[in-house]
């Protein structure tokens, strides 16, 4: 493999690759805004700037690293006197008209170009002319503000709804350092299903969510690896909540276990150190606006009281009705919940699959207005674990003819499609009607409230982790499902 | 008069410019004979050999930049005239246009053979009003007498042309700019890698020339590169069309070759300065050229190695006389302001450092210059150098540095005084009788 | 010679499809797979006609062109000569870069504002005037100079600008 030299280092390279490529994945860091590793290269941004020493004797130049091909024997250096100078400067026009918006910017403590400032630059600005003013505030969308201030017109956004979503929603508009990033006139950046991920791209506190706006510092925050349970993709993601030692002890409790925001999962930062969780940096995989909105779902008014026959009962109390109507039913259907995870479906299997006879329900179909699917990540099958669930009940259309006990596991259940005189054993994470026409109802936790794995629509396993505690009056479906299997077991069937 | 004449060789008449008179003074004869007698690879080596150099401002050797464009690679190849002509103070390809079309498709023929080029474009400012008409009209002519289309005189070559119309920007001048215009956006200028001539108008190898630059063509594969050797100097052969404006008594465009005395053109041959006023400097060629003064062009010659050792450049030739009693700072302020209206706004130097410049002398000639000033304004330039995506950057800085070098003294004086060190107009004083005229 | 006093701008509403058939003439002159290029020709060729560019001339070629929306939208901002909303018939455009202001664009501007009673950027209430200051326009030899419309009016003086301005009705 051939190579070349970054400060002097022997790096392995492959040919096309450019000299950010090959630094970066070597492990050299080369400072940079308007490049991204699954964007074109737009090079506008000038702080990638690195020197290349001459050959022959001849003098070294200076050019962007991220469109510098890579060439056999080069020799680059990333951090020379001439590299450093060289960097203040572009951060000093940077600076020239940013507003100082830190105390109020949501940006704060993911910001790259706080970051670069303190690594790079460390001096005040130069500058003593008046700041350009620009719009703050503007509308992008109903879900995205600009501040066009702050924005720093790295194209980042413009490229993405080119390139990866190809809405072709957002532009540059006029010239000069009156270009303006807008959306166009037609709302096609509004119906673009992709389009919060710029706000995760954006380098600067230029493009914020609405929905996250002035809620929370990120440095109380922390976030926690998980999966999207909106659609059979399962993407990977970052849920992001309070930190516990950061909790506001003089709120209402709710507000401290709370979905904050949800960004695509991001691999630790690349130059280690104190990561606050680096959003903006690398976050290659990409997320639909239905992941952002995930709190709509999974924070629905929650099912905390066990009841039979609509009367509050002890957890307990609920199981054991539930375990006695199993054990008593002499034709019992299980409709179960393609929102379970693989360990509660196990479980399930385990403990039911021999007795009763499974279905797998489609808990959530599309909804009026959501995108069904498209040629990019979006999918028709809005559940996370159909794969999973199929592979071990089939994908038998459910019969309920005849049934005397139906179990229904998770939501979706049309109620006045069970058999006459047949009993129910519901258990549900939300509040509901139906919750009351049970005989036996089992509130059941949500996926933030424990860990797990679905495997979604390709066969991919992806494990999610606990965010939350759940309330000592709601169930934990796996440890119900080996209860009642075990009690089950010592009834030994005839 | 001033030396040989290669483009302005003919007298201009109300007619000169159309196809019949352009044919009598033996027009497209040169593209029968290439036609008839030449492969493609021998026209660019007659290029490289005649050493032929732009007339855009970079002065790049044309042969070599042809070179670069591989015969016979099984996909289409580009050839765009840069009529952008935006360089304050340059107006002279607007004279070919105008006066010697047919030369110019002529070459753009010739060089379209050369290049295996099928489609060519002359991309033309949207101000330009005649040279436009005489242009399209000119073309209509060629087309009409089977020098464009299909069976260029009964060869297997082909061409088309079309004359796309720039809609006002100054950086749609700069050959990458002027390409992502021609593909209907906005004029930003690319990265280079990949250079154009590999991956240009629509990812295709493209050329693109001066207009000043084609215009020479014909004459060369006319005559022969030693020919055209024998003009001019060794290391600039040839000729300029030089456009000389500002306080000159004889505004316009002229033939000049390469070596001429530099005094000589500007006291005898442009009539010297107006109202006989002594010349204080010259913006040589595009205001990004380095200012020379009067003692600077004691004895030089017209050529780009005599210039460069006056830390100068020849430029695109836009030339501009400055009489004494002009005031420097206002002088570079209009330039300034011409630099932040037209930066395309791509990268952080120039988008930045444009407004920085501008809001600066702005602040100076209001009568509130700080300090520092003058050394923002030179570390502003310096921070645009070598680090932007095109050359406007690294232009902007140019002028400001060089009047700054020049003639600190009235950067100190304005800020100093909060005027300035003359009485602050760029126009010279010619007495009563001009003034009444404003009145 | 410069064309004397050029047609005045209009100011149409309607549909601009009657073009339609010239775009497809234009389009004829350009290799295929140029559909992109065509954007600026046709916007050129839409104010010629309108007088500006309007939001239903932008849905007309993302239409017939093919191109994204977005596209347009930047040409139409990025470009100078292209105007969003109707002006007066004469376009006055006073150049003010380097040669002109040395040979008297500075005090010419002047004379403008103060006879027409506008800023540059400003129209006269009649509709009859915009003014403008605009960058070089490739005339310094012949400065100053204003372009009216589409035609150069060269070796300007304030003589010369009270016979145009007479002319230009």
């Amino acid at each position: 493999m051939p190579e070349f030299f970054v400060n002097g280092q022997p790096v392995r390279f492959e040919k096309g690759q450019t000299v950010m490529q090959a630094a970066l994945a070597a492990g050299f860091y080369i400072p940079y805004f308007c490049w991204h590793p699954n964007l074109s290269v737009a090079g506008n941004c000038r702080i990638c700037m690195v020197e290349v020493e001459g050959e022959g004797g001849g003098s070294s130049w200076m050019d962007i690293a991220c469109n510098m091909p890579v060439t056999e024997g080069m020799r680059v250096l990333t951090d020379s006197e001439a590299v450093r100078a060289r960097r203040k400067e572009i951060l000093q026009f940077i600076l020239l008209n940013h507003p100082v918006d830190c105390g109020v910017c949501d940006k704060a403590g993911e910001c790259v170009l706080q970051d670069y400032h303190y690594e790079y630059n460390g001096e005040p600005s130069v500058s003593n002319v008046p700041k350009v003013h620009a719009t703050k505030f503007h509308p992008l969308s109903s879900r995205i503000i600009l501040d066009n201030e702050r924005c720093i017109v790295c194209s980042r956004c413009v490229r993405f709804t080119r390139e990866v979503s190809k809405s072709h929603g957002l532009g540059i508009l006029d010239r000069g350092d009156t270009s303006l990033v807008r959306a166009t006139g037609d709302g096609r950046f509004e119906r673009d299903p992709y389009s919060d991920n710029v706000i995760d791209i954006c380098p600067v506190g230029a493009l914020l969510s609405r929905q996250f706006l002035y809620k929370a510092r990120v440095w109380y925050l922390k976030p926690t690896p998980s999966v999207c349970p909106g659609c059979s993709r399962g993407c990977a993601i970052d849920i992001w909540h309070r930190k516990p030692e950061w909790k506001l002890n003089a709120l209402d409790p709710k507000l401290n276990a709370r979905i904050e925001r949800v960004t695509p999962h991001a691999p630790a930062a690349p130059r280690g150190g104190d990561s606050h969780g680096a959003a903006t940096e690398d976050a290659g995989p990409w997320i639909c606006n239905k992941a952002r909105d995930l709190a709509r779902i999974l924070e629905r008014p929650r099912a905390e009281q066990a009841m039979v026959k609509g009367k509050p009962v002890e957890l307990a109390v609920a199981i054991e009705a539930a375990r006695r109507l199993i054990a008593d039913a002499r034709r019992p259907v299980a409709l179960v919940s393609s929102w379970g995870s693989n360990e509660e479906l196990d479980a399930f299997k385990a403990a039911l699959g021999g007795r009763v006879e499974c279905f797998v329900k489609i808990d959530h179909q599309p909804a009026p207005g959501e995108v069904v699917e498209d040629d990019f990540l979006i999918r028709a099958d809005k559940n996370p674990n159909t794969r999973h669930a199929r592979a071990l009940f089939g994908d038998r259309a459910p019969q309920l003819g005849g049934a005397d006990l139906v179990i229904v596991w998770g939501e979706g259940f049309d109620f006045a499609r069970l058999p006459r005189g047949a009993k129910v054993v519901f258990l549900n994470s939300y509040l509901a009607p139906e919750n009351g026409h049970a005989d036996a109802f089992i509130p059941i936790s949500v996926q933030t409230e424990r860990a797990g794995h679905y495997t979604n629509f390709e066969g991919a396993v992806r494990r999610f982790e606990r965010c939350f505690a759940r309330k000592p009056t709601v169930a934990d479906a796996e440890q119900v499902f080996a209860r009642i299997g075990q009690s089950l077991v010592s009834f030994a069937s005839p | 008069m001033t030396g040989a004449k290669v483009i302005m060789s003919f007298p201009v008449t109300p007619t000169s410019h159309r196809l019949a008179e352009y044919e009598a003074r033996g027009g497209y004869a040169t593209l029968r004979k290439v036609l008839g007698q030449m492969r493609p690879e021998d026209v660019t080596k007659e290029v490289t050999a005649s050493g032929l150099l732009g007339h855009g401002g970079a002065a790049f050797p044309v042969g070599r930049k042809w070179q670069v464009v591989h015969l016979n690679d099984g996909q289409p190849h580009y050839l765009c005239a840069n009529a952008d002509e935006g360089e304050p103070g340059t107006f002279k390809d607007r004279w070919i246009l105008e006066n010697a079309p047919h030369l110019l498709l002529e070459s753009m023929l010739i060089a379209s053979y050369a290049l295996q080029v099928r489609n060519a474009f002359v991309y033309i400012r949207g101000e330009f009003d005649l040279p436009y008409r005489r242009l399209a009209a000119a073309v209509e002519e060629a087309y009409a007498a089977g020098y464009f289309g299909s069976r260029i005189l009964g060869t297997d070559f082909s061409c088309d042309v079309v004359v796309y119309r720039g809609a006002g920007s100054y950086v749609c001048g700069e050959a990458s700019a002027l390409i992502t215009s021609i593909e209907g956006k906005k004029g930003y200028p690319r990265n280079r890698p990949p250079r154009l001539t590999v991956r240009g108008l629509y990812q295709r190898p493209t050329v693109v020339n001066n207009v000043e630059t084609l215009a020479n063509i014909t004459g060369i594969l006319r005559d022969g590169a030693e020919a055209f050797r024998k003009i001019g100097t060794p290391k600039s052969p040839g000729t300029q069309l030089v456009s000389i404006s500002g306080h000159i008594a004889k505004p316009g465009v002229y033939e000049v070759e390469y070596g001429y005395p530099v005094e000589k053109f500007l006291f005898d041959d442009c009539g010297g300065m107006l109202g006989g006023k002594p010349l204080k400097c010259i913006v040589p060629g595009g205001i990004s050229t380095k200012v020379l003064t009067r003692a600077d062009i004691a004895g030089l010659t017209y050529d780009h190695k005599a210039f460069e050792a006056r830390g100068s450049q020849i430029g695109s030739g836009g030339m501009i006389a400055i009489a004494e009693g002009t005031c420097m700072v206002r002088l570079l302020q209009v330039m300034l302001r011409f630099y932040h209206h037209e930066s395309c706004g791509q990268c952080t130097p120039c988008r930045e450092g444009m407004g920085w410049l501008h809001r600066t002398i702005d602040r100076i000639v209001a009568g509130q210059g700080r300090a520092g000033d003058i050394d923002t304004l030179v570390r502003v330039s310096e921070a645009n150098d070598g680090t932007t995506i095109c050359g406007m950057g690294d232009a902007a800085g140019y002028a400001t540095v060089g009047i700054i070098a020049k003639y600190r003294d009235e950067f100190e004086y304005f800020i100093a005084n909060g005027r300035s060190k003359f009485d602050g107009r760029l126009e010279v004083d010619l007495g009563q009788a001009a003034e009444a005229a404003y009145a | 010679m410069t064309t004397l006093v050029a047609t005045p701008i209009p100011n149409k509403t309607g549909s601009m499809r009657h073009l339609l058939p010239e775009f497809e003439r234009m389009k004829a002159r350009f290799p295929a797979g140029f559909e992109s290029s065509l954007t600026l020709p046709c916007l050129r060729r839409i104010q010629e006609e309108r007088g500006y560019v309007a939001d239903e001339d932008i849905d007309l070629l993302v239409e017939y062109l093919g191109v994204p929306r977005i596209q347009i939208e930047e040409v139409l901002s990025f470009y100078t000569q292209f105007r969003r909303k109707p002006i007066g018939r004469w376009h006055l455009q006073a150049c003010r870069n380097v040669s002109c202001s040395m040979r008297g664009a500075e005090r010419l501007i002047d004379l403008l504002q103060k006879k027409l009673g506008i800023r540059a950027g400003q129209t006269t209430p009649d509709g009859r005037f915009t003014l403008s200051t605009v960058e070089c326009l490739g005339s310094c030899g012949t400065a100053p100079v204003v372009m009216v419309n589409d035609a150069y009016h060269e070796n300007i003086d304030a003589a010369k600008l009270d016979a145009l301005l007479e002319r230009l009705t």
